[in-house]
């Protein structure tokens, strides 16, 4: 916990309560599935059971008998759906455009068809009545497989990646290449090298070289998916209730789906119930569509089931990598893979897992290579910290096994080597200010590293054993510029508009920034997110950057209307602006309080009838070019049980450097949720698939979430090393912390066992098969 | 199916209902009695975000029929707070930063209340045990389990 005082500031840097808390802790915040219209239809979609199937036929003749249903719409019907009489779903490459299967399936719960009615039991009872005739195809399921020239392929050539969420989330320089020539399975490979790698292995003392595994996994926000769609035929309009982290990433995606000029779409995105990167835009285009059709207000809520099925799930991976370290623990060589399992649409973060995986320490020489891979499994999205912390469950296992092998201290290792500010990535751009050297000496500082060596004393009985596991992560940081709005009103308060969807406690922060600017209590500023017609644009909340770029933009429109305020308060005072100060919710001439002017008189006086002065509104646009990597490292203690491989997390420690903490409460909550996300990504979350293609746990009784009674208490310390760019130094926060927990506790791990669990998450079987206990290879398809 | 009046006590209040005997009770309090606090986030009694207490239990309401609970007293995160007066719990919650996306606090809230009035003094293990039935992809837990400790801590 940081008590950091900051007497030099009034509000930022304070632990703050969310401003919206009221209406979450009384249910009257209004998420997309509260919104309900009159005449409003319920659609439910009829999804594949095949992973691979040619469609021969779909029958909605029975289902349009059920009592309510009105529709029975297949892809062949979404012309109708668009401005210009085009078909999206026909040939698409990307899962975007395939708002309904065309002719062929390539995953199963892969949307077929959607059924409307005038209920949601009509619409459930109607979808079980379509019949849909199947030639079922041989699935592609495995990624190495897969990846084998010889391979089927999982689905017809994509002709065009749209990489617009993997860029929301990161701006990196080097674009994946999609492939060409002979149409295979790899949607698209990156490659990044440096020096020798073969000399690098020759200088090395320890070489460690291993193969390993990460799942499929949900990104588990509670609300499922959630969206609702009106067409008013008769003035052209499209109006969009949508679950999502950005509403003008919508607006544009209906926009360039569905051909529908953007003067006639308003996007409104309500309060969200949980993103982690899987709330993009993927459902509202087929839900416009529909609206379209049928001429009505139509509303899609994904059942739980649907969600894991057929939303955007995180990819699993397999790394293949090699490293090198000489025996004082300078890293020489590191050479390794990383291949994505996107699913049956490309959108799996090659580049970025490649990239992240060999750039947080200064390695002489490497060669990394990155692939997404196309199977016949729903297709990934993107995830808080796309595709790190499957890199990480690799290299910094390799860092442990490396300084074990050597005798020396992992986490002294760690800090010899961690890139520092001006270091350059693998791709050879030029690390910013960064903190990660700080983010280790923090971690190694904690009493839970310190007494590490005593773990084994601590364990609860003579069949368990404990470890305590060190590993970091990290992110680079998403870039966008952005847009906001400061309008002073009447009673001297002051109201901000922005397009930013609140996914992390951001209207907290931006209340802070504004009222550090203006010298206001916070509780006389309100935020509002606008919709795509009222608001000043925003990007996505996505890629830990909704502080780092709108709350800039913020602190300018701040700053701008302060000047503004200066401007007509010296005429009034016949002050200097320069000699002007602010306080009490006054402008003053600094020494002479008595000569002052409210900001409700300012209002007033330019605003009221007859007024002489321009009104005040506050006006700030920002680029933003720098990124601001943030670092994580996290300790685990585990106790595993060593006759059922069973691990329980006994203790847990996360550091951040998150430049300034503007709100330490909010970083906090961000840090410890992250955290537990990476505790489920090491333990317990995966989809886990039949040898058909089939999820078997597509349920939240079976795919496994951490609950309160799993997780322990966790210890967060703040560490902040200012950014160049950031609003006060800050660092995007939300990402880091999901990075670093799998292979913390995959070291923990080994640390209590003595050997390694190379697949993640670590389940009891895979503990007792990595302990000897248990014979035999991996199950199929367990990840 | 036919529907059928049935009456239901919500918050103190008595709602004669015209609805399907099928549908659950928490379809029922959101679409009929539009009290949407409550929150379906699986339908299938495992995330909890549509709890309510019934006679003061907490209950998973998208597992039970909407006519199970005639004569049954109903409590829903709408009926917790006094006019302008949060439920202590709600404050603790905004206090503590227990609060994040809000999807699951409603009914990880009514599970809160439950607890504290079985057992006003709970250790932070036997509140980890109770609300486990509730998930938070959120907070990590830690935020919300320190809420509870705090109103419990000013339980007599």
């Amino acid at each position: 916990m940081t008590t950091t005082e900051r007497p030099e500031h009034t509000a930022i840097g304070k632990r703050e309560k969310r401003i919206e808390g009221p209406g979450k802790v009384t249910g009257l915040t209004q998420y997309t599935a509260d919104v309900s219209l009159p005449n409003m239809l319920h659609c439910k979609l009829v999804l594949s059971p095949h992973p691979h199937a040619r469609i021969i036929s779909i029958e909605g003749r029975d289902a349009l008998t059920v009592d309510g249903v009105t529709h029975v719409i297949t892809a062949e019907d979404l012309a109708r759906g668009t401005k210009d009489g085009s078909n999206p779903a026909v040939d698409a490459s990307n899962r975007g455009d395939a708002l309904l299967a065309h002719r062929e399936v390539v995953f199963a719960g892969q949307p077929v068809a959607a059924v409307l009615a005038e209920t949601p039991w009509a619409a459930e009872e109607g979808a079980a009545a379509v019949v849909v005739t199947y030639e079922e195809l041989p699935a592609v399921l495995d990624v190495e497989a897969a990846m084998q020239p010889d391979s089927p392929l999982a689905r017809p050539p994509v002709e065009h990646v749209d990489r617009s969420e993997e860029a929301a989330h990161v701006t990196i320089d080097v674009q994946e290449e999609e492939s060409e020539g002979k149409p295979t399975n790899i949607a698209s490979h990156v490659s990044f090298s440096r020096g020798d790698v073969a000399q690098g292995f020759a200088e090395s003392d320890v070489i460690y070289e291993r193969t390993w595994r990460s799942a499929t996994m949900h990104q588990g926000y509670i609300e499922p998916q959630s969206n609702v769609a009106s067409y008013e035929p008769a003035t052209g309009e499209l109006t969009v209730w949508s679950a999502t982290q950005g509403q003008f990433h919508v607006r544009d995606t209906v926009m360039r789906i569905l051909k529908w000029p953007e003067t006639h779409l308003r996007v409104i995105a309500p309060e969200l119930g949980g993103g982690f990167g899987a709330k993009m835009a993927q459902s509202p285009p087929l839900v416009g569509a529909l609206s379209v059709i049928a001429r009505k207000p139509v509303k899609l809520i994904f059942t739980r089931h649907e969600d894991i099925l057929a939303a955007t799930p995180a990819p699993g991976a397999v790394v293949k990598l090699k490293t090198g370290m000489k025996k004082d623990g300078t890293l020489v060589a590191f050479e390794g893979s990383i291949a994505y399992d996107a699913g049956a649409f490309p959108g799996a973060p090659a580049a970025t897992g490649a990239l992240l995986m060999s750039s947080f320490y200064r390695w002489p020489h490497l060669k990394v290579d990155g692939y997404e891979v196309l199977t016949n499994k729903v297709s990934a999205g993107a995830i808080r910290a796309p595709g790190v912390h499957n890199a990480m469950q690799a290299i910094e296992q390799h860092i442990d096994e490396m300084a074990r092998e050597a005798g020396l201290d992992p986490a002294e290792v760690r800090s010899a080597n961690a890139v520092r500010t001006g270091d350059p990535m693998s791709s050879g751009k030029a690390f910013n200010a960064i903190g990660l050297e700080e983010t280790i000496e923090a971690a190694k500082q904690h009493p839970l590293w310190q007494s590490r060596s005593a773990a084994a004393s601590r364990a609860s009985a003579p069949n368990k054993r404990r470890g305590v596991g060190l590993a970091i992560g990290g992110w680079l940081g998403g870039l966008q510029p952005a847009a906001a709005e400061l309008l002073l009103n009447t009673d001297g308060t002051v109201n901000a508009l922005t397009g930013a969807v609140d996914i992390s406690g951001t209207h907290t922060s931006f209340a802070q920034i504004v009222a550090e600017e203006l010298n206001l209590p916070l509780d006389k500023i309100s935020i509002s997110t606008g919709d795509t017609k009222t608001a000043p644009f925003a990007g996505m909340s996505a890629g830990s950057k909704t502080v780092f770029t709108v709350g800039k933009a913020l602190r300018e429109a701040a700053i701008d209307l302060r000047e503004q305020m200066f401007a007509v308060a010296a005429e009034r005072l016949e002050a200097n602006p320069a000699d002007l100060e602010t306080e009490d919710g006054e402008v003053r001439v600094k020494g002479t309080p008595t000569k002052s002017i409210g900001y409700d008189r300012l209002a007033a006086i330019t605003t009221g009838f007859g007024a002489l002065y321009k009104p005040l509104v506050g006006k700030g646009t920002i680029t933003a070019r720098n990124q601001a990597p943030g670092f994580s490292a996290q300790i685990a203690e585990v106790e595993v049980d060593t006759d059922t491989g069973f691990v329980e997390l006994k203790d847990y420690v996360t550091v951040q450097d998150v430049g300034f903490a503007i709100n330490p409460l909010s970083v906090e909550g961000q840090m410890e949720g992250g955290s537990v996300q990476g505790m489920g990504i090491g333990l317990w979350e995966e989809y886990i698939y039949d040898d058909s293609g089939h999820v078997r746990n597509a349920g939240l009784l079976d795919y496994r979430m951490p609950t309160a009674a799993d997780v322990p208490e966790i210890d967060s310390i703040i560490v902040e090393v200012p950014s160049e760019d950031g609003p006060y130094g800050a660092r995007g926060v939300g990402e880091p912390p999901i990075t670093a927990g799998g292979a913390a506790i995959a070291n923990a791990i080994a640390d209590a066992i003595g050997s390694r669990v190379p697949q993640m998450p670590a389940t009891p079987e895979r503990v007792l098969r990595a302990m000897g206990k248990l014979g035999g290879a991996e199950a199929a398809g367990g990840g | 199916m036919t529907k059928q009046v049935f009456t239901l006590r919500v918050n103190g209040r008595d709602h004669d209902v015209f609805s399907e005997p099928n549908r659950t009770l928490l379809d029922v309090v959101r679409d009929e009695l539009h009290l949407t606090g409550a929150k379906e986030g699986c339908g299938t009694g495992d995330c909890g975000a549509c709890t309510m207490l019934i006679d003061g239990r907490n209950v998973t309401t998208c597992l039970m029929l909407a006519p199970d609970a005639v004569g049954r007293e109903i409590t829903t995160i709408e009926g917790l707070a006094e006019g302008e007066q949060l439920h202590p719990v709600q404050q603790a919650f905004i206090d503590n930063g227990g609060v994040q996306c809000g999807f699951c606090i409603p009914g990880m809230i009514m599970s809160s209340v439950a607890l504290l009035e079985r057992n006003p003094h709970p250790t932070r293990d036997e509140i980890r045990m109770e609300i486990a039935g509730n998930l938070c992809r959120c907070t990590g837990y830690r935020k919300i389990v320190d809420a509870i400790e705090t109103a419990a801590n000013a339980n007599p």
